[in-house]
């Protein structure tokens, strides 16, 4: 006997189930849940699994997604413990750690993410040799390194999510300031994602006019409006929120959505995100740390260069040797 | 007088410059004008000539203070308001979104995850407090407010809990906005759907449970699943009471217009060799599966939610499957909300769909009716 299917369908071709626009989310907490739902929301996938240890809050975050799709264009939701269920990911984004403590910086971290990637970085490669990886798990810049020398995969392929986030806050909260809404108010920060980051100040500007032209104390301890407030206040409102609500989700989740669209779509946007930035401002070690890249569909095909004055250039260092203090002790 | 009216502009820059000195999380929005004088009209009083970056860089033209459109306000911070306002934030349905919640601590930090991601959406003004006068001229409020769900708790053993609630909520709520239209989510939603009617004085029309909108959006997700085809292109309708009682409409199932009732004479019966029943089954438990294994759910109800905001707030005259007043349809004759098929606009329920049931899905619905009143009569309402 026919089932209902048959008699209503006449099947053509056999369906190739292959995607082409597959995301991977490792990591089903906070962050990597609200990385899925703003992919779905904008249409970024045709394939979308997530990854985790934690099989029943695995199965259930899928659950949930799956009875949303009525609402979304991604056809497919998939999920497992077991990493073949990322096969042939354009794109994996890794969330997997264990979460920043109240009060605790993203460096100290560190050893315990190590671990987890060593974990987590092979099978995903094994099942997509050919991924772009969005390295969002902190300390990101340390963890990008991890994962790039984990990978045996070119550095341009190993994309931190870096100071997108942190240039968001920055851009929201001079927006505030001025009457503007964020996407009109340019500011770049850059360096380590974290307490070391560097505000490029000079650069600062709306309709192309530099904030510094208008004001030559921008950004130092003598300027009566007290800009450098802004960056203070990006470099703690991690912390602050992880103080109220426990973790960060949101915000997070948009500025990698933002640069999931640009790497699947080719857009070539320019992005402040972690990369190799050996042999640029004097940098000797292998370490990694956000500076503007141009993303496409190779992943940072570019880097732009910015012209950093003496005293940008002095923080930027900084937050190399921060960041390099950390990682030269670290065992993998 | 130039001198003058010349210290009076740098005073109001100033002022205005620090006006917005304000901590992250707390309003005015971007669209506050420069010019707004901090203290009555303009005065000459000796002030800094310092002028501002802001006043230096923008000429301000005008003054009016903006005025909300669309205005959408949120009860509730928890896992279901959240995921409602990430929906609507990425949906871009309104100009300004406003959360409430008592514990002030979690609401501030959701409120400032939102506004951190501000330069990716399109909403400009995302505000919070504890006090209900943020919620002013919205044009829509979405209730999520309550407790939860427990482990194996039904929907009915939540009443009591959440009644209390409600009936400090919705004065609120009405007092700031007398015109808004409100959707319930929180559960048992037809039953708050009904005390929120009362507690409020407005129309019917204005009031809607998110009802059997999720557990129909499952139905067709469940139905593709097993066609091999997307849950837009399959029709379905689960009615009545959301929650263990709903009722699937069979007869409304189908793809292109073509029923699959016509297809397969057992559909949803328990002789039905493809068990199609099983379905429905499936839409029944797993919310509670959900819960079991992530302790809630939220992003299809958030999603569901977006949706039938986006019909209101749009004036779309889509049809969803919403819970309203239902006395006089199917023999009720108990004043309670059960979902039937709304077609939903900017004035909230313009029109009722009349879905012409079966026997015993009449008696069905009218046995949720009857079970529904026997605890709104009980309540103090």
């Amino acid at each position: 006997m026919s089932t209902v299917k048959e008699q209503l369908i006449k099947n053509l071709v056999v369906e190739d189930k292959i995607s082409h626009q597959k995301i991977t989310v490792v990591g089903v907490g906070a962050v990597g849940m609200a990385c899925a739902i703003c992919i779905l929301l904008k249409d970024l996938a045709d394939e979308l699994a997530l990854v985790d240890v934690a099989e029943d809050k695995l199965k259930g975050e899928m659950m949930d997604l799956q009875h949303g799709s009525l609402f979304f264009a991604t056809s497919k939701i998939v999920g497992g413990k077991d990493y073949r269920v990322s096969e042939n990911s354009k794109l994996i984004i890794v969330t997997a750690g264990v979460r920043q403590q109240e009060g605790e910086s993203r460096l100290s971290l560190v050893q315990r993410n190590v671990d987890i990637m060593k974990s987590v970085i092979p099978a995903l490669v094994q099942y997509s040799p050919d991924c772009k990886m969005l390295i969002v798990s902190n300390p990101v810049d340390i963890l990008t390194y991890v994962v790039w020398k984990l990978s045996g995969l070119p550095a341009a392929r190993i994309i931190g999510s870096g100071c997108n986030l942190d240039s968001a806050r920055f851009r929201y909260l001079i927006g505030e300031k001025l009457g503007v809404h964020p996407a009109s108010c340019h500011g770049w920060i850059i360096g380590e994602h974290g307490d070391s980051s560097v505000p490029l100040w000079s650069g600062v500007n709306v309709a192309g006019v530099a904030l510094k032209t208008l004001n030559p104390n921008l950004g130092t301890d003598s300027d009566k409006d007290q800009w450098k407030n802004i960056h203070r206040q990006v470099v703690e409102s991690a912390y602050e929120i992880i103080k109220l609500k426990g973790y960060t989700s949101w915000a997070i989740g948009l500025s990698v959505t933002n640069l999931v669209e640009s790497i699947l779509k080719n857009l070539r946007r320019v992005h402040p995100v972690s990369t190799m930035v050996k042999g640029l401002y004097g940098i000797k070690e292998e370490i990694f740390l956000s500076v503007p890249c141009i993303l496409g569909q190779s992943g940072i095909s570019d880097i732009v260069k910015v012209n950093l004055n003496s005293e940008e250039e002095d923080l930027f260092k900084k937050s190399a040797d921060t960041v390099w203090n950390i990682q030269k002790d670290l065992v993998f | 007088m130039g001198w003058a009216v010349g210290v009076c502009w740098a005073s109001r820059r100033v002022g205005a410059a620090r006006a917005r000195f304000l901590s992250v999380g707390m309003a005015p929005g971007p669209r506050q004008p420069a010019g707004v004088p901090l203290g009555g009209p303009c005065s000459v009083t000796p002030v800094s000539r310092m002028a501002t970056v802001q006043g230096e860089l923008i000429k301000n033209l005008t003054s009016k203070e903006s005025v909300p459109h669309n205005k959408i306000s949120i009860v509730g911070s928890g896992s279901v308001g959240m995921a409602c306002a990430i929906s609507i934030l990425m949906r871009g349905l309104s100009d300004e979104l406003a959360l409430v919640d008592v514990n002030e601590g979690r609401l501030k930090g959701e409120t400032m995850d939102l506004q951190h991601g501000s330069l990716f959406v399109k909403m400009p003004k995302i505000v919070s407090s504890k006090d209900y006068q943020v919620t002013a001229n919205s044009s829509l409020v979405i209730i999520t407010a309550g407790v939860r769900q427990k482990k194996g708790e039904t929907r009915l053993d939540l009443v009591q809990r959440n009644l209390a609630i409600f009936k400090l909520m919705i004065s609120d709520i009405m007092t700031h906005s007398p015109n808004c239209k409100v959707i319930i989510v929180s559960n048992p939603v037809d039953i708050l759907t009904y005390v929120t009617w009362k507690l409020s004085g407005i129309p019917q029309t204005r009031v809607i449970g998110s009802g059997c909108n999720l557990d129909t959006a499952r139905f067709r997700y469940l139905i593709g699943q097993k066609l091999g085809i997307h849950a837009g292109s399959c029709q379905g309708w689960v009615l009545g009471e959301h929650g263990d009682s709903c009722v699937p409409v069979w007869s409304s199932v189908n793809v292109a217009g073509v029923p699959l009732g016509d297809l397969n004479a057992q559909l949803g019966t328990d002789q039905d060799p493809e068990r199609w029943k099983d379905v429905h089954k499936e839409v029944v438990s797993s919310p509670y599966e959900i819960i079991k294994m992530k302790g809630y759910t939220s992003w299809a109800i958030g999603l569901s939610v977006a949706d039938l905001a986006e019909s209101l707030l749009r004036d779309l005259r889509r049809v969803h499957p919403v819970s309203t007043i239902v006395k006089g349809l199917y023999g009720i004759r108990e004043e309670v909300a059960l979902s039937v098929p709304c077609v939903l606009g900017a004035d909230g329920i313009a029109g009722l769909v009349q879905v012409k049931l079966t026997p015993e899905e009449e008696a069905r619905l009218k046995k949720s009716a009857e079970t529904l009143w026997g605890i709104l009569r009980a309540l103090e309402v």
